[in-house]
């Protein structure tokens, strides 16, 4: 194959055999042996939160546009799948998801305009009217909510030709199915030529249009493509984890947490954007344990909601400083140190 | 009729906010010119200063030594982030830089509300609120005043960049770090004094703003509306930072009460953002920016 | 006659107006006038210049251009810095609107050339400061030169479409086509942006030709490599042109290098032509020796002292 940093993510050897090893685990052990505490509380909302991260990947680490309006498309997806379920009950879900996924990327185009000016500081400045403005709309029109007085919805029974995924294993089966899927299909977008025309716009953009890369439709698919998916991660966010959301959920804290996923677990990695979902779902969990285990009474849900903002700030900051990479960077490397000493021996 | 009379009402009431927006945007504008960085710390650094003076003050010490006392941990703050964060990333990407002062910013947070507490704390400054009545229009006193200390600190910044010798070689820093570099100017003092300025100017706007809003969390959002005048009158331009102030804070103030009602209302939140949007597709670098010729 | 479409700013006449073409190739050749007369299809200019101006601020980049390069030609554009090399480039490659004159590609006349559609005219070309893609893969830098043929939709891409499929497979023997004829097979799943300088000037020079461009410009190749890549480098070029049947143009302010390699050179000075020629014209040139070895300036100083 081509695309040599790509494959090189999906570490050599492993191959057919750990995917297939990884489905028996994800669809079949964990939902029939997994705790309701696990799926509910650490596997649903981490894979939202992994395709949220996949989708600003897309746009920030691979054609590097910098968006600190994720949120917005979060709340996009969300509320335009409960519309679509609402107002269109003869749809199918799936259905739903995708057509909430497309009005997500047409908002995120019409946002994304903007960037075939702009860059750096200016882009991003720019996204940041997205947020504001979603999450001001949102609240500001009872329709979107069907007139909730402070924009709160409430999440339909997830259901599928029949099918109802209502108890924590199905909410989890159904996010992980949509995931999978919606992973599938970016890593074949970013292994064609589109894949390629997005590097190329981040690393130099004038060769590219030289070149004769389409800079405009490059950007705004890239901004479509990735509020795409992270509109769909935001059904799954209101539908499949919390249930009942209200705007000022998907506010610029969130647009940051995304942002951090990405940095943390590896720009322009897909598998970067996994690694980092699940260390920020978990990461909070453990300090929590940690804290109340050292601290005692001391460390109440104040305290901890501090320290996690300064653990996390100064892991960006050491991340950016030490390994621009990402936690993916450590892990290959961690890979190839454990799996090296075994091929020396077998040769 | 039209109420001209309510319109300058809003006009005036505006622009003084706007005084204190360009305040804060230049203390972005600042560490932007010398390093090359959008200081999205900016706004926590705020929150950190106004919430130290607070607890200072209600632990009895007097308003001119908590000032004093806050003062010196806002210039040790600022020295050390630029030598801990900003010096080990000198090289890269801009945009690498700012994620990093984003980072900074929710260390910045965190600490700040550990060390102090959640709490909203009240901050009274001693200026009474009670609206100045001048030809019949009123303005309030706070704003007045809070305008004018800001005016004050934005004309002697202007005025010391402009005229002392570690301001010559800030501007020659900002004009071409390596020429600068090569001349003999010590970039580490001219950065040391721009993160010192930056500090006093976050002492100073956590103050205004606290007084008015109450120290508290959503005070390092104040971040949020100095992006907008950033925008609209470059990142690297003082003068931009003052007129893209006054511009947002009019505007922002006037959409509100003349085109807000069209929308049901709120549309503060957002408002500033659009206009600077607008004008970003018709100058991408601002009122004021430099316009930079891509050399290939 | 010659009919003028106004396309976005974009001047394009469209019948063949041989005449000014052939101007442009007789003022290139002062003291040659036998390519006045030359008008038939195969000797017709790649590219010409006529009458190009270009001014920054009011100071003139260039002055007067007039510049005709032949099918199959090595053609060197050399100067010292500041002469105006870069501008010229620029203005061929689209990215300075001149103020004045026209650029000729093949039949096509352009008060400015559309960067962006320089590739489907066959032109190529390369940067001074390298403009490699960092983050892709070797293979997947030469790949690039051929984005413009990809015309499927990204839904196609994904779903792999046949004619996606096929493109695709095509652009691939290309590439590796290009990769061997460059010696960049033990690189090929490289990261690009992890190879010495040299190499990736070779893997930039690589994307260029994998379009087989007619034209190829080459934005000083040379600079900042060793003395056995420059040779190594040269012989590339001349290969490319052999062949890939390129024209190359290539500016450039090392003037050893250049001697040996280019079939005509033109010298600029000030935004000016100054000369252009054989390199053995060249070398005799006067006005070349004067202006370009700064031997006036020796004069003026030994005269001082």
């Amino acid at each position: 194959m081509s695309a040599a940093p790509l494959t090189a993510q999906l570490s050599p050897g492993a191959g057919a055999f750990a995917i297939v090893v990884g489905a028996a685990i994800a669809f079949g052990a964990v939902p029939l042996f997994g705790s309701d505490y696990l799926m509910d509380a650490v596997l649903t909302p981490f894979l939202a939160l992994a395709l949220a991260a996949v989708g600003l990947n897309l746009l920030t680490g691979y054609a590097g546009q910098v968006s600190l309006g994720s949120a917005a498309f979060l709340a996009v997806g969300a509320y335009a799948t409960y519309n679509l379920h609402l107002r269109l009950p003869q749809l199918s879900l799936i259905v739903d998801l995708v057509l909430a996924g497309l009005v997500a990327a047409a908002i995120g185009i019409v946002f994304g305009l903007p960037s075939l000016r702009l860059r750096g500081f200016y882009l991003a400045v720019s996204t940041l009217a997205a947020q504001f403005f979603v999450q001001w709309a949102l609240t500001k029109f009872g329709w979107f909510s069907n007139d909730n007085p402070s924009g709160v919805i409430d999440a339909p029974v997830l259901s599928v030709a029949g099918v109802t995924f209502t108890s924590p294993a199905g909410r989890y089966v159904f996010s992980l199915s949509v995931v999978v899927v919606a992973t599938f299909l970016t890593l074949r977008l970013l292994r064609s030529q589109s894949g390629r025309n997005f590097i190329a716009v981040r690393d130099h953009e004038l060769a590219a249009k030289v070149i004769g890369v389409p800079l405009l439709r490059t950007k705004l698919l890239a901004f479509g493509v990735s509020s795409f998916l992270i509109g769909i991660a935001g059904a799954l966010w209101a539908f499949a984890y919390l249930r009942t959301v209200e705007p000022a959920g998907f506010n610029l804290d969130r647009s940051f947490q995304i942002l951090f996923i990405i940095i943390i677990g590896g720009l322009a990695s897909l598998r970067g954007a996994f690694l980092g979902a699940a260390f920020i779902v978990v990461f909070p969990l453990i300090l929590s344990r940690a804290g109340a285990a050292l601290l005692g009474g001391v460390f109440d849900s104040g305290v901890l909601e501090m320290s996690q903002r300064i653990v996390v700030g100064m892991l960006i900051i050491a991340f950016l400083i030490a390994e621009p990479r990402g936690l993916i960077a450590l892990w290959d490397r961690l890979w190839r140190v454990v799996t090296r000493p075994a091929a020396i021996r077998n040769t | 009729m039209f109420d001209y009379q309510f319109l300058i009402e809003v006009l005036v009431g505006g622009l003084l906010s706007g005084v204190m927006y360009s305040l804060v945007a230049i203390g972005f504008v600042l560490i932007y010119k010398t390093s090359g960085v959008l200081n999205f710390a900016q706004g926590a650094m705020l929150l950190f200063a106004a919430l130290t003076f607070v607890s200072l003050v209600e632990r009895a010490i007097s308003f001119p030594l908590a000032f004093a006392i806050t003062l010196a941990i806002m210039v040790v703050l600022g020295v050390s982030v630029e030598r801990a964060v900003l010096r080990p990333l000198v090289n890269e990407p801009p945009i690498t830089l700012f994620m990093a002062t984003l980072g900074l910013s929710y260390v910045i947070e965190g600490a700040a509300q550990l060390l102090w507490g959640t709490q909203v704390h009240g901050l009274d400054i001693g200026i009474s609120d009670v609206p100045l009545d001048i030809a019949g229009v009123f303005i309030s006193r706070f704003d007045l005043f809070a305008a004018t200390v800001a005016g004050s600190l934005v004309a002697l910044f202007a005025l010391f960049f402009r005229y002392t010798r570690t301001g010559l070689s800030f501007r020659a820093v900002a004009d071409d770090p390596f020429a600068a570099l090569a001349v003999g100017l010590r970039l580490p003092r001219v950065w040391a004094s721009v993160w010192t300025a930056s500090g006093i100017v976050a002492l100073v706007a956590g103050l205004l703003w606290g007084a008015r809003l109450g120290v508290q969390f959503s005070l390092s959002l104040v971040v949020l509306k100095a992006l907008p005048v950033l925008v609209l009158g470059g990142f690297d331009s003082i003068a931009g930072a003052i007129i893209g102030g006054l511009l947002i804070g009019a505007i922002e103030k006037l959409a509100e009460v003349y085109v807000g009602p069209l929308f049901g209302g709120g549309i503060e939140a957002w408002a500033a953002y659009v206009v600077a949007l607008v004008l970003l597709l018709v100058r991408p670098s601002g009122l004021f920016g430099q316009k930079l010729v891509e050399r290939v | 006659m010659t009919a003028m479409m106004t396309n976005a700013g974009i001047l394009a006449l469209e019948a063949a107006p041989a005449e000014a073409a052939a101007r442009a190739l007789a003022i290139g050749n002062a003291g040659d006038r036998v390519h006045a007369k030359v008008t038939d299809r195969a000797d017709r200019p790649v590219l010409a210049l006529t009458d190009i101006a270009l001014t920054f601020g009011g100071v003139a980049a260039l002055r007067d251009i007039d510049l005709a390069v032949a099918p199959g030609e090595i053609r060197a554009v050399i100067g010292p810095n500041g002469a105006g090399k870069s501008s010229l480039l620029n203005v061929v490659s689209g990215l300075y609107r001149p103020d004045r004159g026209q650029v000729w590609l093949g039949e096509r006349a352009f008060v400015q050339v559309p960067t962006a559609r320089l590739a489907a005219h066959g032109v190529a070309r390369t940067f001074q400061n390298l403009a490699i893609f960092k983050g892709l893969s070797v293979f997947d830098n030469v790949l690039m030169g051929l984005a413009h043929r990809v015309r499927a939709g990204f839904l196609r891409q994904i779903i792999g479409s046949p004619r996606a499929r096929r493109i695709e497979a095509e652009n691939r023997a290309a590439a590796e086509d290009v990769i061997g004829f460059l010696h960049l097979g033990d690189v090929r799943e490289r990261a690009a942006g992890s190879l010495p300088y040299g190499l990736q000037k070779r893997v930039e020079l690589a994307r260029a030709l994998v379009a087989r461009p007619t034209l190829l410009l080459l934005d000083e190749p040379f600079a900042g490599v060793t003395l056995s890549e420059k040779l190594e480098l040269s012989e590339h070029v001349r290969n490319a042109r052999d062949r890939y049947g390129a024209t190359i143009v290539l500016i450039e302010h090392d003037i050893g290098v250049v001697m040996g390699l280019s079939d005509r050179i033109a010298v600029l000075d000030n935004g000016s032509k100054i000369a252009d020629g054989t390199p053995d014209e060249v070398r005799a040139d006067q006005t070349v020796i004067d202006a370009y070895l700064g031997v006036a300036h020796q004069d003026v100083t030994e005269l001082a002292v």
